[in-house]
């Protein structure tokens, strides 16, 4: 009875390794680590593609840059890469090879604040006055870096750096506390507060000056089991329909 | 300077009602079969369960009055009590346990444990000291938690069937130790137990307990001879009837039972014809025989021989007659006439020897 | 002869399944560890973990998870007292509130914890209306989100622990002349010892680890609310070498705790 069992849980454990070793092989299949801030976008461009090309299924994997990257160096499962940095598009091209790189949309900041504005935040100067809660994304995380360079670019750096109380991991964290209501003000992408979130918190514009453009990158990642299909979605992305898709969604089309 | 209870208390749907009351120097027993109600009268007595209805009162203090709505919680109470089961403390030492009484009453640490070790010292537990409960042997666990009861010096020592759990040899010493301890304890002392053995040498007076009612109280002669239930009748091991007195003849009556008449001489101080009455008969009264026997005896009762328990140089043979009687002969007898389980015998007694008393 | 011998070890033994079933457990504990302590960059360990960032992290994730473990405690026990003792109506719904957090993603206890201790929620509004006071994005903050989470480790520890106390041994102590508390002190509690020890090292364990209710509800700013597991995320992004070197911090200070409490786990001494 107990040999019979054992050799019922070799079984079950075979198969289920042998099923997900040959999984990928399937042709149609296609997987894509996309930033973040794309989440939205990205996936009315993955069901449009979807509905173009019938039998074709697209899976996502939406993260900080830094995170999907070492996922691709040790895993390599991706098969398109769009990140919200240059840097670490470099980082995988040199570690692991990509192909078909193309500059795709690109994303301006913008302050946020809750609905009902309670520290009277009207311009990216306010965000220095002492006393003010101020959310930021993680050094690291794409949105917390360009946030800090343009709070440097205002000369407010050093000022508005102390006035942070929390370092978000990712975007929508920092839409998520100034939206409750929790935090005074935040730096986000214009994207990011793209339809549904545009309702739960109030804009104020960066002047272009001290904005900072983010450029979003796309590439097939080298050794991919379905260049193919991913090099046709990349060409989707960069095609009419992605940018009229990426448009809607509050992202600005590439330089 | 004693105990009055006089309480109706109620647990779940079992009612207990009982009067009674104890003297100081002298041991109550609460005797009764399981079920009776004995261990509900202890909880009420400690305080762990207030009455429903009645009085307590202890060294004229009252300590429950269910109608003024006092009730005097169990740690404000003058009593040690020894429970069924012990409950000794598992995680403190045998000194410890006898020494929380009076730590928990505000006695330092150093004093207590002194008393404590002197008190074990007096039950010969001088040596047993520092030993968990779990090490210890029953014999020895009892006295710690005899010592435990007496440790506060209480004014009521309640005792609830502490040989039960004893094996045979560890109960008679304990037993001669609890007799000791007992006679020089000065309060009152209440002892709980479902053994006439144990009630009947460790107390002076029984206090009889069947289904949550008192049924008789008195000393342990006075129930011998006039037993007032068949469970009493049983414990001290009389003949018992019950039923309703009837006239048969000039001097004589009959007490009409459903298990059988029995002829009685008509009791002319209780009761008239209809009433219902008990009556009494030692087994030292019935004679046996193997044939139906002739003679003045106006109860001659024939049936089966049910069981032969042989005491001592007596033996009490239970014949199946109606109503069913207990004989007492010598062993010389049953060798005499040959008896043994299963062959059939003749009862007989006098209407005279069947003391008839009010129900 | 042979075969009397050979049951009797059989007997002994443990089946060959359940060893193999075992091994498979075990393994899938150690191998991530395994994984790690191959990937963790030996040659700078030392500097990385000396970081003040490092540091600072560890000493807010003990501070933290000890604060949460102590208060889960101290508001475990009558809770833990009220479900084995009293007999009220309701009392399986309360003791379903306590088990949430457990059944809770974190993230969603997060956001639980904003709606009612934020600055726009039901508790945190007038406390900072009439105060000035805020929760959230403060030390107290992530205690309180570790507490959540970590709180009902202590109740279902300290409830069948104290289910399991005999109730007639404290009616005896009160019949000793001892009041409810003193019974409490010197009866229950010290009886209780290894529930306690239980309930609080696995709350203190899951408050250490604690991630989602944390960063949800505290956010995340080093000396503040960056612990040990936030911080780990953060490397993540810049030096994933780093994060490994920090996650492999959080587990030899979690390891060490409980391997040297090893005795106390079990009840049964």
């Amino acid at each position: 009875m107990r040999r019979l069992l054992v050799f019922a849980v070799g079984c079950v454990l075979l198969t289920s390794a042998c099923s997900a070793a040959g999984g990928d092989a399937e042709t149609n299949k296609l997987t894509v680590f996309a930033a973040a801030s794309l989440t939205a976008a990205f996936t009315q461009i993955g069901a449009d593609f979807e509905a173009a090309n019938p039998g074709v299924s697209v899976t996502f994997n939406f993260g900080p840059a830094g995170g999907l990257a070492a996922q691709i160096e040790s895993e390599g499962t991706a098969d398109v890469f769009a990140p919200a940095s240059l840097s670490w598009m470099d980082e995988v091209a040199n570690k692991v090879g990509v192909h078909d790189r193309t500059d795709f949309a690109r994303n301006t900041l913008t302050i946020i604040t809750p609905p009902d504005d309670p520290a009277g935040i009207g311009s990216i100067a306010d965000l220095a006055r002492p006393g003010i809660q101020l959310v930021l994304a993680a050094p690291g995380v794409p949105v917390g870096d360009y946030a800090r360079e343009a709070l440097r670019k205002a000369g407010i750096e050093r000022a508005a750096l102390a006035n942070v109380v929390s370092n978000e991991h990712a975007d929508p964290g920092v839409v998520a506390k100034v939206a409750a209501g929790e935090a005074d003000a935040g730096i986000v992408f214009a994207s990011d507060i793209a339809p549904a979130a545009a309702r739960a918190v109030r804009a104020v514009p960066i002047p272009h000056a001290m904005n900072v453009i983010a450029v979003y990158t796309i590439a097939v990642v080298e050794g991919s089991a379905h260049q193919p299909l991913a090099e046709e979605f990349l060409r989707y992305v960069i095609g009419p329909e992605g940018q009229a898709a990426l448009g809607r969604y509050g992202f600005l089309p590439p330089p | 300077m004693s105990l009055r209870v006089d309480v109706r208390a109620r647990r779940g749907t079992f009612i207990v009602e009982a009067a009674f009351h104890a003297e100081p120097g002298r041991t109550l027993a609460l005797l009764g079969p399981n079920g009776a109600g004995k261990s509900t009268l202890v909880d009420v007595l400690a305080g762990l369960l207030p009455p429903e209805a009645g009085t307590v009162t202890l060294e004229a203090i009252t300590l429950d009055d269910a109608t003024a709505g006092t009730h005097t919680d169990p740690e404000a109470r003058p009593v040690g009590v020894v429970f069924q089961g012990l409950l000794l403390f598992p995680h403190l030492s045998a000194a410890e346990n006898v020494a929380f009484p009076l730590r928990a009453r505000g006695i330092p640490r150093q004093e207590a444990l002194r008393r404590a070790t002197e008190l074990l010292a007096d039950l010969g537990l001088a040596d047993r000291v520092s030993a968990r409960p779990r090490d210890l042997s029953g014999g020895e666990a009892q006295r710690v938690a005899l010592a435990r009861a007496l440790a506060a010096e209480p004014r009521l020592l309640l005792l609830d069937e502490p040989l039960s759990a004893l094996d045979v040899r560890s109960r008679t010493q304990i037993r001669a130790l609890l007799r000791r301890t007992l006679v020089e304890f000065p309060g009152v002392r209440l002892l709980v137990t479902h053994d006439p053995v144990e009630a009947m040498t460790l107390a002076d007076r029984l206090v009889l307990l069947e289904d949550g009612r008192v049924t008789q109280a008195g000393t342990a002669q006075e129930v011998r001879a006039a037993p007032r239930t068949r469970y009493a009748a049983d414990l001290v091991g009389v003949n018992f009837f019950e039923g309703r007195l009837e006239r048969l003849d000039p001097g004589a009556g009959r007490i009409a039972a459903p298990e059988g008449d029995v002829v009685v001489a008509w009791p002319h101080d209780i009761g008239t014809e209809g009433e219902s009455v008990i009556g009494i008969l030692r087994p030292a009264d019935v004679a046996l025989h193997v044939q139906e026997p002739e003679g003045s005896a106006r109860n001659v009762l024939r049936g089966p021989i049910s069981q032969i328990a042989i005491e001592g140089e007596r033996a009490r043979i239970h014949v199946d007659s109606s109503p069913p009687v207990v004989a007492e002969v010598t062993l010389g007898s049953v060798a005499r006439l040959g008896l043994h389980e299963g062959s059939d015998a003749w009862a007989s007694f006098k209407a005279v020897e069947v003391r008839v008393l009010p129900p | 002869m042979s075969a009397t011998t050979g049951r009797s070890r059989k007997a002994h033994s443990t089946p060959v399944g359940l060893s193999l079933l075992a091994a498979l457990g075990l393994a899938l504990v150690a191998l991530p560890l395994l994984g790690l302590a191959l990937r963790t960059p030996w040659s700078r360990l030392g500097q990385t973990l000396s970081s003040e960032s490092a540091l600072t992290a560890l000493r807010l994730s003990l501070v933290v998870s000890i604060a949460a473990a102590a208060i889960g405690l101290v508001v475990g026990f009558p809770l833990a007292w009220m479900l084995a003792r009293s007999r009220f109506r309701g009392r399986a719904l309360v003791r379903g509130l306590v088990v949430l957090p457990l059944v809770m993603p974190p993230v969603a206890g997060g956001v639980a914890l904003l709606t009612a201790f934020g600055r726009s929620g039901i508790l945190g509004r007038p406390l900072h209306e009439a105060f000035s006071v805020q929760i959230t994005f403060t030390t107290w903050a992530a205690i309180l989100a570790s507490t959540f989470v970590s709180f009902p480790f202590v109740v279902l520890a300290l409830e069948a622990g104290i289910r399991s106390i005999d109730e007639r041994l404290e009616q005896a102590a009160a019949t000793m002349g001892a009041s409810r508390w003193y019974v409490i002190r010197r009866v229950t509690l010290p009886l209780l010892g290894p529930q306690i020890a239980a309930g609080v090292v696995l709350a203190w364990a899951r408050a250490l680890g604690e991630f989602g209710a944390t960063i949800t509800f505290a956010g995340n700013l080093q000396g503040r609310t960056q612990t040990l597991p936030l911080a780990v995320f953060q490397q993540l992004q810049t030096d994933p070498e780093g994060a490994i070197a920090l996650s492999l911090l959080l587990i030899a200070v979690a390891l060490s705790v409980i391997v040297a409490l090893r005795a106390r786990f079990l009840p049964a001494s």
